[in-house]
């Protein structure tokens, strides 16, 4: 933990200034319905939970959204999918999962009734456009992390 | 006259230095279950949720009641969120017992947390301010030298903390929901724990802990129909004051007076010590058991460590407090005050298993937070008020 400082600055009306910066460690626990997500994007597979109205929540709901159902029903979906919406990023910054332009989007992966966020490696903004064909691109070394997915590539080029 | 109302479900988690096997949202939802188990209630029957926490810093989630919105089954319902730092248990149930009691709502859950596990609390409470003195000390740190004014002004002889903490460590060992099962506790032995803060020694000062606790509140007229055991909320009580003003007495602040002195009226109570069966005191540090209970008028000034001396707050004492063990054995902070609810409800209830109190017929909830200036305390009781 840090904060706080010695350099202040004095403005002409006598008033004083300091800047605060805090940071802080934190550790997460993500639970046991995250923690099996996790387990298998390290293995390539991509599993979503079943709620009660029979949707596919991925990445996978640890409750059901309409009823607050614990959900245990799982499902595997497939690493492809259909670009749903997207916005380009023309300034990736430390640690996106792509270090040159790409789009974030929103996409339906085949078998899932929600929408995943991900990168898209479409190397322009004219490239991209809703409702293509992208399939994941997985790493080279899986840590269980979202990031074991790099990317989405596109795999058609015309719209769906 | 407000609507009657009364607490007919109680859960809590398993309470530890951390619940890795769990999300917060799991977490939550342990507790619950297990409140609208008690209540033989289910999800869809609740019609309001008050959620109350610590400060969001304390795991660097902001605002996590918008994404336990599943968790706790809330779509299509109000849900609220308290904060008054260590209080925030107390005020949480106190907001719920007001859904009911104002006839709006008739099942109202309402759940306190913490996963203390997923940050520090006691360095994210002290954040070093530019131009400020830089203590480094945490929660402690502010509570020491208070408590070395009351033992000071009260003449109390050392030991007294050390007998609160024993007391409580050896209650807890009756809880099976405590966070520390420690048996071996002697006075002896607590007496040369390692002083943390002067005077405060390290086995006087509470755990940090990862749990929840939730509580199922109910109108009268469900609460009559409820086929278990029940709680009537006889009176409420908040009151607070500024951290610092000149003249400002911090081993009785005043409005921990006037919220106890507020909470007897409403309650018809006259003689706390004669019509309180059971207590649940907001205690993280030891020397807080004596303090309190001459504040709250249980004790005269300066004789609240004559009761801990006499064993008063035993178990089979004249006023027992703090049989689940208390603060000092289990300290989820945000869920910590609604312990204190939750507790004194159960004793009411009859359902504290090991740790319960012959005959309880009214019991004392309370919990206090930010620098000993916000205060919550609650009166349930077995016949309706």
């Amino acid at each position: 933990m840090s904060g706080g400082t010695s350099e202040y600055s004095i403005a002409a009306d006598g008033s004083f200034t300091a800047p605060l910066e805090l940071s802080y460690p934190y550790k997460r626990t993500v639970g046991p319905i995250l923690s099996r997500f996790l387990t298998g994007l390290r293995d390539q597979r991509i599993e979503g939970t079943k709620g009660s109205d029979g949707r596919v929540h991925v990445p996978p709901a640890e409750f059901d959204p309409i009823t607050g159902d614990h959900l245990t029903e799982w499902v595997d979906v497939a690493s492809t999918g259909t670009i749903v919406t997207w916005s380009w990023q023309p300034a990736p910054v430390e640690g996106n999962t792509l270090q040159h332009p790409f789009a974030w989007a929103l996409i339906s992966l085949d078998g899932a009734d929600t929408n995943l966020l991900h990168a898209v490696d479409a190397g322009s903004a004219d490239a991209i456009k809703t409702g293509m064909r992208v399939t994941a691109r997985w790493a080279a070394e899986p840590s269980g992390s979202i990031t074991d997915i790099v990317c989405f590539d596109l795999t058609s080029g015309s719209p769906a | 006259m407000a609507e009657r109302c009364a607490v007919i479900g109680v859960g809590q988690t398993q309470h530890t230095s951390c619940r890795a096997d769990v999300s917060i949202a799991g977490l939550v939802r342990e507790a619950v279950d297990r409140a609208l188990e008690s209540a033989q209630l289910t999800m869809a029957d609740i019609d309001a949720i008050v959620i109350g926490k610590a400060p969001d810093m304390l795991e660097g989630v902001m605002m996590p009641e918008l994404w336990l919105v599943d968790a706790l089954a809330a779509a299509g319902k109000p849900v609220f969120r308290v904060h008054t730092a260590g209080s925030v248990g107390g005020s949480t149930a106190i907001v719920a017992a007001q859904h009911v009691m104002s006839g709006v709502h008739k099942r109202v859950l309402t759940v306190g947390f913490e996963k203390q596990s997923d940050g520090n609390a006691m360095w994210a409470l002290s954040v070093p301010m530019p131009f400020g003195m830089p203590v480094h000390a945490g929660a402690g740190g502010y509570f020491s030298p208070i408590i070395r004014s009351y033992i000071k002004r009260s003449g109390a002889p050392s030991h007294i903390g050390c007998m609160v903490a024993v007391k409580d460590r050896t209650n807890a060992c009756r809880n099976p929901y405590a966070h520390l099962h420690e048996p071996d506790w002697t006075l002896e032995k607590a007496m040369a724990s390692p002083m943390l803060w002067d005077p405060v020694r390290m086995v006087e000062t509470c755990p940090s802990s990862d749990g929840a606790m939730a509580l199922v509140l109910a109108s009268e007229d469900v609460a009559d129909a409820h086929d278990g055991p029940k709680a009537w909320v006889h009176a409420t009580a908040m009151r607070s004051e500024p951290t610092a003003f000149a003249g400002r007495n911090q081993v009785s602040p005043r409005a921990s007076e006037d919220c106890a002195n507020d909470l007897w009226r409403k309650a018809g109570i006259t003689s706390p010590i004669d019509e309180i069966d059971a207590v649940e005191m907001y205690v993280p540090f030891a020397w807080f058991e004596p303090m309190w209970l001459e504040s709250l008028g249980f004790a005269p000034k300066d004789h609240g460590w004559r009761f801990v001396e006499d064993g008063v707050t035993e178990m089979t004492g004249r006023l027992p407090v703090n049989c689940s063990g208390g603060v000092l054995s289990t300290n989820p902070i945000g869920a910590s005050g609604m312990l204190r609810f939750g507790e004194a409800a159960m004793q009411v209830m009859g359902i504290a298993g090991d740790h319960q109190v012959d005959s309880v017929r009214k019991a004392f909830g309370h919990a206090y937070g930010g620098g000993s200036q916000f205060f919550a305390m609650w009166v349930v009781g077995k016949d309706k008020p």
